[in-house]
């Protein structure tokens, strides 16, 4: 089976290769140490890491209003929403590193702009109401995708996917309950939740990732029970189900051509603008320059912190004869 | 549990205030935390920060809820619809979020303060308040073994890391007896049990933080305990550090007079 | 842009125990100067949610960690070293299903032997006729355990906040009634 035009699989050993597939038929989890292809590696650590650097650039959009949440519960919430970001992060983390990566490689990756990360958080956050729909949006398709992935055929990854899942549900209705309260509250609550979801249904929709037919790895992937849906798939889950609650809750969707299929029983929707994808993808989003210049503002003012704990631990070792960890 | 003491009319306004008091404190040192969501030093720090913010903020319901069980305003009206003037925290903790050093020293001031403040608020002969303080002292414990975890290893880390102790130290410690003046109300309520004595509870607080900064390696600071009056610290704000702070986060919950709820 | 190297500190793998009698089950890990501090780390990072009793962390570099493919394929080792001084004490974690699961495995137990080798062969005559898709050796006297005495305040304040349980946010129908009557929580 050819994927690419090289095939990345060309030097690897067929009896191992065939053994190492033939695990993943069965429904056999990876762990590390076991074998597996390069390419198998190679692909889970840009994957997983590029989960990991969402998560924790994913916590700033959210993390602007935590200064200004209009209730001590909604305060509450979003300091937990936004905590839990950095522990999914942490989990993802952990388990690209388990393939090899190193926490200070994946961080210098992402700081120096060579790693990729959602390109939905590069949209800026203009009102508190974003909060919420970010949590019913933002959350409802990421749980969509993280649902998946918790099958994933790669310990590691599937084990912090399944932490993730149980946990982001909260995020998830957090966010709907916001929305549908000013969707039925005060004339200006009802505005700013409608302007809310004009500008974040597109990026949510996009964040699933391109097309099936513009998404090289997918069929790999798959393959080796990576991801276990296309892209298409899992968006069209996400929208059979937030495109009936965001019009009960009495919202109007940004999309002139979505309509309901009878025949399929799917919700059918417009064109996505891909060229505003890859563009944002690529760096050029409204918000791409400050997301990572927030990221490397904080690890900046960070250093002589780690590097204080990091000395007083090698002299407590040193003191007690003990070989640091 | 022992009955409820019937408080008087000018006990319970002793109290509401020292009960607003001491959740304006939790409050505003909480939203000094949150400031860090996302920014700290590190991924683990940075959830661990949160933590401390979330439970600060969660006392400052506790204490709020207590005011609203003496027929005051409910948590979010005190928190979000009173004007500094009206706030009555110590400078202490509304001091701008600085860096790590300055965090972890302020953190660890007031967890020394609570470490000596709640074991006395669980013998209180008002019933509410000492449940309440039982269940903030919970999670005390744990800020306290973080910040002071922090005071030490930055005491001893790097010559930078001394240095922006110290320099936090300089700012904080001047501020410390601002956080134990008594309220004018606060004598009635020791004369009756509910609220410890100011000048004892100030003496422990001092002897511990001494201690804990000695132990440190750090210069012993000679502390004065708060005059009487000092109790009129929480009122003056004359920088308009408080007033900025409440700008932001009192502007949602503010901007929209027919709003019902958030 | 150029700067010195960073440090993220070194990784503890972390041990938990959701409840009285279950064993503890390896969660993931941190990043902490010392064990003192990876502890703390380690109840900040998985004791968020109340499923907590008890929490051990252990330096990544004393774990040693063989799948069932590695166990298949290890060589036995030719010349056992000789037992010099004490034996060491191991904890044995083990990985016993493909199911989806949080952990990695669960605490099965402690073997001693002289070296990694005859600790090895322990847990694996101990386990005998068990599954055993992986296996970790955590050496013991690395190990740092939270105080069993200090259980409440270090697991029981999560249960306090709710409001990170999904259970507790309202159905489509209440949050409609709630809206209408204005219910601020």
């Amino acid at each position: 089976m050819t994927v690419t035009d090289r095939d990345p699989l060309a030097h690897e050993d067929p009896r191992r290769l065939a053994e190492f597939e033939a695990r993943i038929a069965a429904g056999e989890k990876i762990e590390p140490g076991d074998w597996m292809p390069s390419e198998y590696r190679r692909q889970l650590i840009r994957m997983i890491s590029q989960h990991a650097h969402s998560e924790w650039v994913g916590m700033l959009p959210e993390g602007a209003w935590i200064t200004a949440a209009p209730s001590l519960r909604r305060k509450l919430i979003l300091i937990a929403k936004v905590q839990d970001e950095a522990g999914h992060g942490q989990y993802l983390y952990h388990a690209a590193e388990t393939l090899g990566a190193t926490r200070e490689e994946m961080v210098d990756a992402l700081l120096e702009g060579r790693a990729k990360y959602s390109s939905v958080f590069n949209y800026p956050t203009l009102t508190w109401a974003d909060v919420g729909m970010i949590g019913w949006l933002v959350d409802g398709a990421a749980i969509k995708n993280q649902v998946m992935l918790a099958g994933c055929s790669y310990g590691p990854y599937s084990r912090a996917m399944v932490r993730i899942c149980a946990e982001e549900t909260f995020h998830h209705k957090q966010g709907q309950e916001m929305v549908r309260r000013y969707a039925a509250g005060s004339p200006a609550q009802r505005r700013m939740a409608q302007d809310a979801l004009d500008r974040w249904w597109w990026p949510a929709m996009m964040m699933l990732g391109p097309h099936d037919s513009d998404s090289p790895n997918t069929p790999l992937l798959k393959r080796w029970g990576v991801k276990v849906k296309t892209n298409d798939e899992v968006r069209q889950e996400f929208l059979d189900e937030h495109a009936p609650e965001l019009l009960e809750a009495g919202l109007s969707i940004p999309d002139p051509e979505l309509r309901f299929d009878e025949a399929t029983g799917h919700w059918v929707h417009g064109p996505i603008d891909w060229d505003e994808f890859w563009r944002v993808v690529k760096g050029d989003g409204p918000m791409n320059a400050e997301r990572l210049a927030a990221r490397r503002q904080a690890h900046e003012e960070g250093r002589w912190v780690r590097e204080a704990m990091a000395a007083h631990a090698a002299r407590a070792a040193s003191a007690t004869g003990a070989v640091p960890a | 549990m022992s009955e409820p003491t019937t408080l008087g009319s000018e006990l319970t306004r002793a109290l509401l205030e020292r009960l607003t008091a001491l959740g304006d404190d939790e409050l505003v040192l909480g939203h000094r935390d949150s400031e860090w969501t996302g920014h700290a030093p590190i991924l683990e720090e940075d959830i661990a920060i949160a933590n401390v913010a979330q439970d600060e903020i969660g006392h400052a319901v506790l204490w709020y809820g207590l005011v609203e069980q003496l027929g005051g305003p409910d948590p979010d009206r005190l928190a979000f619809f009173r004007d500094a003037d009206e706030y009555r925290n110590a400078a202490l903790v509304d001091r701008p979020r600085g860096d790590w050093a300055f965090t972890m020293a302020r953190q660890f001031l007031f967890d020394a303060y609570e470490a000596e403040l709640l074991p006395r608020l669980e013998r209180s002969s008002y019933a509410p308040v000492a449940d309440a303080a039982a269940k903030v002292r919970r999670e005390e414990l744990f800020h306290l073994r973080h910040s002071a975890l922090w005071l030490e290893r930055l005491a001893h880390g790097t010559d930078e890391s001394r240095r922006r102790l110290t320099a936090a130290l300089d700012e904080l410690l001047p501020l410390l007896p601002g956080l134990l003046a008594p309220l004018p109300g606060d004598a009635a309520l020791a004369a009756a049990g509910v609220y410890p004595e100011a000048a004892e509870l100030a003496d422990a607080v001092l002897a511990r933080v001494g201690a804990a900064l000695e132990a440190a390696g750090l210069a012993r600071p000679t502390l004065e305990p708060p005059a009487d009056a000092a109790g009129a610290d929480r009122r003056q704000r004359p920088d308009g550090v408080l007033a900025a702070l409440l700008a932001e986060m009192q502007s949602v919950a503010r901007s929209d007079p027919q709003a019902e709820g958030w | 842009m150029s700067h010195a190297a960073d440090t993220q500190w070194p990784r503890w793998e972390v041990l938990k125990q959701d409840a009285e009698g279950k064993p503890h089950q390896a969660v993931g890990s941190v990043h902490a100067a010392d064990a003192e501090h990876a502890l703390l780390m380690a109840r900040t990072v998985f004791a968020r949610r109340p499923s907590a009793v008890s929490m051990w962390v252990a330096p990544a570099a004393s774990v040693r960690s063989f799948t069932a493919q590695e166990l298949a394929e290890r060589e036995a080792p030719t010349e056992r070293a000789p037992a010099a001084g004490a034996p060491e004490r191991y904890l044995v974690v083990r990985k016993a299903s493909h199911r989806r699961s949080m952990a990695f495995g669960e605490l099965v137990g402690e073997v001693e032997g002289a070296n990694v080798d005859e600790a090895l062969a322990a847990a694996l005559a101990r386990l005998a006729g068990e599954p055993v898709l992986a296996l970790w050796l955590v050496e013991a006297r690395a190990v740092v355990r939270s105080d069993p005495a200090e259980a409440d305040p270090w697991f029981g304040p999560a249960r306090d906040k709710t409001y990170k349980q999904q259970s507790v946010y309202s159905s489509r129908a209440t949050a409609r009634q709630d809206a209408a009557k204005g219910v601020p929580r």
